[in-house]
């Protein structure tokens, strides 16, 4: 059943360029994927190790500059922005994450906010590399080998590659050991001490794939609008990341991919209402948060619990 | 011969209380210790500082004569000591099969990347942990809730499900806060006797507890604790009959029984 709908999934956002001449679908859906990824990777940092990362927003950014700069100012191509924009973030996630990651969750969400507001900060300030609030326009078309990803319809299949791949390496990590660690760790941290785990290692491991993860989305993303500028560090795109992975449900996998690709099409969905689509937007998230404080896959997991506590009565 | 826990001078203040004021006391390998006391004589900080989730202020603690001192919880965990806590613990969200696979130690042996590809040496790693696992659920009776999640557990069963997972490790000491406090009556002795078969396994037990008789019936030798000194020790027999003990407890020994009885 399950792979029944994977498959599906895949099949009908793979066709979709060939059904819809449509820029504008296929241009939410490029930003719905990258969001998901976002999403799914800030899932490996809150929802598996419990740790609430405002960071991600800054790393999104940072790989969308790093992507950039790498074409624009040293010469190198698109495919070797990419990985400076994972390479730089995860970097930047080692030299915060081990100071921070010894201290108190409510510290470290302070330290990552931080983080991404000074980020903001020198990105508009430090003129000589970011151009400051003009940003950097003129990123030009991806190739490959001579093929070039010139269309929007072209340049999605990169981001759905990207997006099969990212989602692949989360799942696989998450499912593993190692996964199956970190949400012992964010369930209680002192019993996992107590047999024998280090947490330090497993967070700061979570932290720097998320960090990496969110950096190449956001390089991928810029290439896509086609011009970087401090908008990218909008705290929109947190928001938007955020509330996936609470609606989803925080710690299930499923459940925050799911729903990142409905809640990417579902304002555009509201779109027969302009006045009203924001506000329609918002009694949804406000009306599924009350329904279900745990995300859909904790709502989900909590009617099993309660089923199976009523069948020992 | 070295004695499997040695622990000397041990001490450890609160701005200014003295928890625990320099006490030394040593477990022989393959028995059950009891150690007893008074609320507030210093009993939980005495295993936090064991266990490495306290620093302690002075003296050491040697494990099968490594000092373990200085060591972090994890660590010390490694060393073959495990304990258990007085407010059970347990992970709610995962099945009970899946609590006990959380145990580092049995998969030592093995890399992350071993664990990130599912590699042929994880994968049978993990095939014998998993019986070993099933096999412990069945021992301590939880058996038929092995898939589902601990958080449908009783209490006296989460006691249960933390007393398999300390024993996953095959550790040299399992240290048991209060492994009977709050636990169903009717259950009690069928920990007990749980106990005494992983003893004759081979395991060595430290338990908190202050359900006396449960102690007497289980420990070779028990420790008592009061005002985070060592107050008596010796077989449970004749730790009945001491009059310090008594005094301890319910006031009632060769001292004026002026203070109240403070056991719970």
């Amino acid at each position: 059943m399950k792979r029944l709908a994977l498959g599906a999934g895949i099949a009908a956002l793979a066709a979709l360029p060939l059904v819809t001449a449509s820029n504008y679908l296929i241009g939410i859906t490029i930003s719905g994927l990258l969001y998901t990824v976002a999403a799914a990777a800030l899932n490996l940092v809150y929802g598996y190790a419990g740790l609430l990362s405002f960071a991600q927003l800054a790393f999104w950014g940072i790989g969308g500059y790093g992507a950039a700069l790498t074409v624009m100012s040293l010469g190198g191509s698109f495919w070797s922005g990419l990985i400076v924009a994972g390479l730089v973030p995860a970097i930047l996630g080692i030299v915060i994450g081990l100071p921070t990651l010894r201290t108190k969750r409510h510290a470290f969400v302070i330290v990552t906010l931080t983080f991404s507001l000074l980020t903001d900060l020198v990105v508009r300030n430090w003129v000589d590399l970011t151009h400051g609030p003009l940003g950097i326009p003129g990123l030009p078309v991806p190739t490959l080998l001579g093929f070039d990803f010139g269309t929007p319809a072209r340049f999605y299949y990169i981001v759905l590659g990207f997006t099969a791949l990212a989602l692949a390496f989360l799942y696989v990590f998450g499912t593993s050991r190692i996964g199956h660690i970190l949400k012992a760790i964010k369930q209680n941290e002192v019993l996992a001490q107590s047999q024998g785990i280090a947490p330090l290692p497993y967070k700061l491991a979570a932290f720097v794939i998320g960090a990496a993860v969110t950096g190449i989305a956001g390089g991928v993303f810029v290439f896509y609008l086609k011009i970087v500028d401090p908008t990218i560090l909008d705290f929109y795109y947190m928001q938007t990341f955020l509330i996936v992975v609470i609606i989803g449900g925080a710690g299930s996998f499923w459940g925050v991919v799911g729903v990142g690709l409905v809640m990417v099409a579902l304002p555009e969905a509201l779109r027969f209402s302009d006045d009203l689509r924001m506000v329609i937007y918002g009694a949804i998230l406000v009306v599924a948060m009350l329904a279900m404080p745990q995300g859909i896959a904790g709502w989900f997991e909590q009617r099993r619990v309660s089923a199976l506590r009523a069948a020992l009565k | 011969m070295t004695a499997l826990l040695e622990v000397s001078g041990l001490a450890k203040a609160f701005s200014g209380v003295h928890a625990v004021d320099g006490v030394s006391f040593a477990i022989e390998a393959g028995t059950i210790t009891g150690l007893i006391g008074p609320n507030g004589s210093g009993k939980s900080t005495m295993i936090d500082c064991i266990s490495g989730f306290l620093q302690s202020d002075a003296g050491s603690v040697r494990l099968s004569g490594t000092d373990i001192s200085a060591l972090a919880p994890q660590e010390i965990a490694h060393f073959g000591l495990v304990r258990t806590f007085q407010s059970v613990r347990a992970y709610d969200h995962f099945s009970l099969l899946d609590n006990l696979l959380v145990v580092a130690a049995p998969f030592a042996e093995v890399t992350w990347l071993d664990a990130f590809l599912r590699s042929p040496k994880y994968r049978a790693v993990r095939r014998r942990v998993e019986e070993r696992a099933r096999d412990l659920i069945a021992f301590v009776g939880l058996a038929g809730h092995i898939e589902a999640p601990a958080a449908i557990l009783s209490y006296g069963q989460k006691k249960l499900l933390a007393l398999a997972a300390a024993l996953m490790s095959r550790p040299k000491l399992i240290v048991l806060d209060e492994p009977v406090a709050g636990v169903n009556p009717s259950r009690i002795n069928g920990i007990a006797d749980i106990l005494r078969r992983a003893n004759a396994d081979g395991t060595s037990f430290l338990i908190v507890e202050h359900n006396v008789d449960f102690i007497s019936s289980l420990c070779d030798h028990v420790i008592v604790f009061d005002q985070g000194r060592k107050l008596a020790e010796g077989p449970p027999q004749e730790i009945h009959r001491d009059p310090r003990v008594l005094d301890a407890y319910l006031g009632i020994g060769e001292s004026t029984p002026a203070r109240l009885p403070v056991m719970s």
